[in-house]
């Protein structure tokens, strides 16, 4: 038996048995075996009382073994008739043979190398035998037996080929799932868990190379099978830790994630394929995140949902949360460049629902994680680069739900318009009057450059086709020639920012068709849009649904508290379970004294069955390696704290002003982390939590500050009225509700107040992106940003709020407000000189993926230059007006302005050509086929997709406006930008002027 | 009475659906035609003449860098706006078409690679002084019952600050707003001035479509037939007849205007119509295909309807 399966396929070489008489084969068959049983028989403790244990010749031994091989041989050529067994199939399942083949084996040193030869014996036997023997009982009994013999301990030779058998296993039950019966049945005869074969692939979920590969394609088969058997279905939910593991796996290889990517050059801003397949550890991560994928959209909703809810409570709520909110900027950076690969990657609704759910509405300490997001935009480090590609994936995604929290609902009750406009929204611009407007705010001296002069006009083109030949083909180069005969200047590029218009608001127009409103000013209504959103809120409290999204009044105040409480939880419950045993028997009955508190907290949104908490203990056992690291790296905090200490003292000051900010605040939920002081906490944070509930009416949340903003504005007159009392209990209301800001502002101002250099350190910070004559700047900047960030905002990186909130908070009570993002988007639009070249390509991309957008309000607030809005609202047409006003100025002091502008213009050309590679790579990289980014781009849009660092390196920079100085060059840049920004958006309000019509329900028409 | 005929046009590029829908309204109002003569048929929903609004013609070109040349842009998009107006309105029995050669694309004919467009050369006025949009118009009741008029409307270059589009009929129509010899019927009478966003294409062509139901003869392009129309009734009726057999005699003659969309007319003919005509009938299962197709990754919304609140939708309550 020792070598069976080897020398097997070795004799099957040599020998064929074609044209041989079958029973021939029968009573070779029959004889070898008389032989082998006199031997078994001779060693069965049963039936011979001298037989000894272990005590077998090794003669005996090779003597069986040879007659063996030849049996299986016999077997595995066998052909049966129609659906009868052959002969010896019969034989063998009648005389149980091969159990009494696993017995002697047993009998015989049970070692490793007699397992792989078994599991080798029965891989072969199953994959080439020409008749099914797995509906045989007596064949599949010591199949199971030897494979739960194998689940124990293993080492790495056995555990290979037990995937490879199991592998088999499960692509033969997937062709013929009325197998599927048997394997269950047969599990309960042993007593042990059922469907062993799914229950031994789980340890291997998160495996990497070959052998995790192999386990994982064969669990596939088992969820596309549990998608229609409900049997399967209810087992693997109820029965087994699959989901659980899963889950918090995740958790445990995104800990080994390296938590610093080293440095990508300051062009860098998303994570692509070719940057994540050199690190093995995201490798296997997003290996393992692939899969979850793939079991979502293959598996029984039930499992689905299972699996959804784990990843929520089990990954994202307990380490991403913490994750994003780290210590230096670096890791936290890191951390957003991994949620916008995640993102970018997941490609089945339910799971990208989640992910959604948590960036939209999950609060970690107190801050929704969206406002955090929103915030670092406003930050001068690549910090802000990295958040505003994840706010382009999130917007590409042309979801609704996250339309509505960023923009939307902040324009739905048609505060930041005259009244007077409301009708206006759905107009549509018959005459191109806005397109014509925004085209007018090209500045003059931009007009100059390579569309003037006919040589250079005509080499401009020929580099514009090349980008634009890949869509439209069919334009040759007659083309070219002809624009020449005719001796005119030529806009091509305008053309094609049409095609890419019309391109970009027919898919967004296509994917809004689920949407449940139009959002054009009547749908929802703004009148009652404050009522709906109470009333709505009040319902939450007892939507069980909403447990899970910690949006009630009673979730709000754990929320600061779950991430660790939980985890606290799950280590208690570890600790608990520790002696229960791993069989998933005992562990049902064994008591559970945290339940209560966990479930409240972290169970799912239903009632969760008591057995799934269970199970999910059993997970973490299993899972214990994993679980111990991701331990370890939430209760690193005071490794980071070191770590950050001693960055501070390496970097400049205002560097460690922030990291003291963001300590202050680690120090904070360290207090929580720390076992049992956190009860106190807790109940503090409990008590801090009702005085703040009774003061606020109808139980709206906190967690509603933007919205309670909204809720405030419909009565100015109100606040009009002399009655300061009143409006300073609004502030205080707003304070306490925001008291998450508050709190981080008051350690800002602290700070600042210890630190008197830190605020000529922010003025000189805020100069660094470009100080083009900061003096003259300042007076434009004046004119025109009722609320352009001052220079505090940018004081603390990413300790979100301290500014930005409570100010817009105060202001809101006055004046109409857009909305955070809005704001910060268009400040920092508004800076465009100052920026670097790739933030205001992430920046006209974001806009114009937003300008898009086919939702009348969105449409109108955007790109219709005629609407009036309220004074204290800035549209994106002011902010133009305002940029332009600040490239003339620079154009009229910049000596060399025309010759810079052509320089500049000639290097965005050239990235341009250089790109078409680029797009592709991004688009493999991504397993959404149709996510923002593999569409039709030109030299704004497509840019920040195709400005990748990794290709474009070779001879950019020789080419990229040499020996300037920062600022000239980036306002130099941003100046030749500008133009094609304005054409981008003129040719999507005409486009819109002719597609909008459109929603209205002949859309279906055009495809 | 009419032979069993339908219509195309020699669309070369772009815009096949529009051929189409132009072509699904008439077969599927024509049949009933002959049935019931006196009621006017109703327009199938679905049949809409749904046009998808010429897109930018990724090939054309503008002039330079200076605002003023974006113009042809704006005109161009003025009246894709204007026709995606006239596709809204829906009106019974009139169909219209840009031509290939409007405002932005008028420098396409030397401008593209459409190699035997150079060839011919157009009259410069036609091409170059106006849009033009070539239309038809069945009339279902009435004196004028069973005529199928073809028809162009020229619009303005500095549309929609100039003078009011102009309507022509190919053949001269036997009415009294219409010019005998131009075939122009008289739409200044109408729309005396015309006002930007008040006035709109689509409303010349209702006028075009009422003139022949309520017959005006008050100061006529063609005097004799408004005197016959009140004096001799009958005899009105019998010219009237025998130019809606005129006008079916000539249908299917060669555009005027030579351009790729101009509308044709051509006989039946199953091989190239049959299939046209299936689809157009079985065309109103495609929505909900769309939408299952749709569900799929693209369209994300957990947002229950009537809410404002994200992920407001209820799950399906999942089997135990």
């Amino acid at each position: 038996m020792m070598s069976t399966g080897t020398s097997i396929s070795k004799n099957r070489q040599a020998v064929s048995l074609q044209g041989v008489d079958p029973e021939t084969c029968m009573i070779v068959f029959r004889t070898h075996w008389a032989q082998v049983l006199k031997i078994l028989e001779k060693h069965d403790p049963l039936k011979n009382t001298q037989a000894k244990y272990g005590a077998i010749p090794p003669d005996e031994a090779s003597t069986v073994q040879n007659y063996v091989e030849h049996m299986l041989f016999l077997m595995i050529e066998e052909q049966a008739k129609d659906a009868s067994m052959g002969p010896i199939l019969e034989f063998v399942v009648s005389e149980n043979i091969m159990e009494k083949l696993f017995l002697w084996s047993l009998r015989r040193e049970f070692t490793d190398e007699t397992k792989i030869e078994q599991l080798k014996m029965y891989e072969m036997l199953v994959t080439q035998s020409h008749q099914p023997l797995l509906h045989h009982k007596p064949i599949l009994k010591p199949l199971m037996m030897l494979l739960s013999s194998c689940s124990g301990t293993a080492t790495p030779a056995v555990e290979a080929e037990l995937v490879v058998l199991l592998n088999q296993l499960c692509s033969i039950i997937a062709k013929d799932p009325s197998i599927l019966e048997l394997f269950f049945h047969t599990s309960e005869d042993q007593g042990a868990a059922n469907f062993l074969i799914f229950s031994l692939l789980i340890p291997f979920i998160h495996r990497e190379g070959r052998v995790g590969q192999q386990a994982r394609d064969a669990l596939l088969f088992i969820m596309s099978l549990s998608a229609e058997n409900n049997v399967v279905a209810n087992h693997i939910a109820e029965n087994t830790y699959f989901c659980p593991v899963l889950a918090t796996g995740l958790s445990g290889l995104y800990s080994s994630l390296p938590t610093k990517l080293e440095e990508k050059g300051d062009e860098w801003h998303c994570l692509l394929k070719d940057d994540w397949l050199l690190s093995p550890a995201l490798v296997q991560f997003m290996n393992s995140l692939e899969f979850c994928n793939a079991v979502i959209q293959v598996a029984h909703p039930l499992i689905r949902n299972q699996l959804v809810n784990y990843i929520y409570n089990g990954f994202l709520v307990p380490v991403m949360a913490p994750a994003l909110h780290k210590v230096t900027v670096e890791e936290v950076m890191t951390t957003t460049a991994y949620l916008d690969l995640f993102l970018r990657s997941v490609s089945e609704p339910a799971l990208l629902k989640i992910f959604l759910r948590f960036i939209l509405l999950h609060r970690h300490e107190n801050v929704h994680i969206l406002d955090t997001l929103t915030s670092r935009i406003n930050t001068p480090f690549q910090l802000c680069v990295v958040s505003l590609a994840l706010f382009r994936t999130l917007i590409g995604l042309h979801c609704e739900d996250v339309m509505l929290q960023l923009v939307l609902r902040y324009l739905i009750p048609c505060n930041h318009m005259m009244l007077s406009q409301r009708l206006a929204v759905k107009e549509r611009d018959c005459y191109s009057v806005s397109a014509a407007k925004l085209l007018a705010l090209t500045p003059v001296c931009c007009s100059t450059g390579i569309t003037l002069t006919l040589e250079s006009q005509e080499k401009a083109y020929i580099l514009w086709t090349k980008a634009a030949q890949t869509k439209d083909s069919c334009r040759g180069t007659s083309e070219s020639t002809c624009i020449v005969e005719c001796g005119r200047a030529v806009d091509i590029s305008y053309l094609q920012y049409l095609w890419e218009a019309q391109e970009a608001i027919l898919q967004c127009l296509k994917d809004c068709k689920v949407w449940s409103a139009f959002y054009d000013g009547e749908n929802p209504d703004p009148d009652t849009f404050i009522q709906t959103l109470a009333e709505e809120n009040s319902k939450d409290v007892e939507h069980p649904m909403f447990h899970l999204q910690q949006r009630t009044p009673s979730m709000c105040s754990s929320s600061q508290i779950t991430p660790f409480s939980e985890k606290m939880q799950l280590e208690l419950e570890w600790d608990d379970s520790y002696d229960t045993g791993i069989s998933a028997g005992s562990d049902v009955s064994s008591p559970h004294p945290y339940d209560d508190q966990g479930s409240t907290e972290m169970q799912l949104p239903a009632e969760p069955p008591k057995h799934i908490q269970e199970m999910k203990k059993n997970a973490i056992m299993l899972i214990k390696g994993s679980y111990i690291e991701e331990s370890d790296f939430q209760d690193d905090v005071m490794v980071y704290r070191l770590c950050a200490q001693k960055d501070a003292q390496d970097d400049d000051n205002s560097e460690k002003k922030t990291l003291n900010v963001a300590r202050k605040h680690r120090v904070e939920s360290q207090t929580v982390n720390n076992g049992p002081l956190a009860n106190s906490q807790l109940e503090m944070d409990l008590d801090e939590h009702s005085k703040r509930n009774s003061s606020l009416t109808q139980g709206i949340t906190k967690e509603q500050t933007n919205q309670k903003m909204i809720a405030v504005d419909p009565q100015p007159d109100l606040e009009l009225k002399p009655a300061p009392q009143d409006a300073d209990r609004n502030l205080n209301i707003r304070l306490l509700s925001t008291d998450g800001e508050d709190f981080i502002a008051q350690y800002d101002k602290i700070i600042k107040e210890l630190d008197p250099n830190s605020a000529s350190l922010e003025e000189q910070k805020l100069g660094t992106p470009g100080p083009v004559s900061p003096a003259e700047e300042e007076e434009d900047f004046e004119n025109f940003s009722a609320d352009t960030p001052s220079a505090e905002s940018m004081s603390s990186p990413f300790g979100p709020k301290e500014d930005f909130f409570p100010k817009h908070a105060a202001r809101s009570q006055s004046a109409p407000f857009t909305g955070p993002f809005i704001s910060v988007v268009l400040s920092k639009l508004e800076n465009m000189l100052e920026n670097s070249l790739h933030v205001n390509l992430l920046l006209i991309g974001i806009i114009t993926q937003l300008a898009s957008y086919p939702q009348p309000l969105l449409r109108s607030f955007l790109l219709n230059t005629n609407m009036v809005f309220q004074p204290s609202v800035r549209s994106l047409y002011q902010v133009l007006a305002s940029v332009k006003n600040k490239i003339e100025h620079f154009a009229s002091i910049e000596k060399d302005f025309p010759g810079l502008l052509l320089q500049a213009q000639q290097y965005l050309l050239f990235r341009v050509d250089t790109s078409d590679a680029a797009e592709e790579l991004l688009t493999k990289g991504n397993i959404q086929p149709d996510s923002s980014a593999g569409k039709g781009r030109s030299l704004s849009e497509a840019s920040p997709a195709i400005l990748q660092p990794f290709l474009g390196h070779k001879g950019k920079k020789s080419l990229a406006l040499p020996s300037l100085p920062v600022h000239v060059r980036n306002a130099v840049l941003a100046a030749a930008l500008f133009p094609e920004f304005l054409k981008e958006l003129a040719a999507l309000a005409q486009e819109h002027s002719i597609l909008c019509y459109k929603i209205l329900g002949d859309f279906e028409d055009y495809y | 009475m009419n032979p069993f005929w339908s219509m195309s046009t020699s669309s070369v590029r772009k815009r096949p659906e529009a051929e189409e829908k132009t072509l699904t309204g008439e077969l599927r109002t024509s049949p009933p035609r002959a049935s019931a003569k006196k009621q006017l048929p109703s327009i199938p929903k679905n049949a809409v003449p749904i046009t998808k609004p010429a897109s930018p013609a990724p090939s054309s070109q503008s002039t330079n860098g200076t605002h003023a040349s974006y113009g042809p842009f704006y005109l161009e998009y003025s009246l894709l706006a204007e026709f995606t107006l006239v596709v809204k309105q829906k009106l019974p029995g009139v169909y219209v078409q840009p031509s290939y050669r409007s405002a932005l694309s008028k420098f396409k004919s030397n401008v593209t690679n459409l190699k035997k467009q150079k060839q011919k050369i157009l009259p410069l006025k036609q091409t170059f002084s106006f849009a033009v949009w070539f239309g038809v118009i069945f009339i279902r009741h009435g004196l004028y019952q069973d005529g199928v008029f073809k028809f162009t409307v020229y619009i303005p270059d500095n549309y929609p600050d100039g003078d009011c589009p102009r309507l022509v009929f190919d053949l001269p129509v036997f009415h009294p707003l219409v010019d005998p010899m131009s075939g122009e019927l008289d739409v200044k009478r109408a729309f005396a001035k015309w006002r930007r966003n008040h006035n709109h294409i689509w409303q010349v062509l209702m006028y075009a479509r009422r003139v022949f139901y309520k017959i005006d003869t008050t100061s006529p392009l063609n005097p004799e037939a408004a005197v016959l129309y009140e004096k001799d009734i009958q005899l009105f009726k019998s010219k009237v007849v025998d130019s809606v057999k005129l006008c079916s005699s000539h249908l299917f003659d060669q555009p005027k205007v030579e351009d790729p969309y101009a509308i044709v007319f051509s006989p039946w003919n199953p091989a190239i119509h049959d299939e046209a005509r299936e689809k157009m009938l079985t065309q109103k299962k495609k929505p909900e295909d769309q939408h299952c197709k749709s569900m799929h990754v693209s369209g994300l919304s957990w947002v229950k309807p009537g809410s404002v609140q994200p992920f407001s939708k209820e799950e399906k309550t999942m089997p135990t």
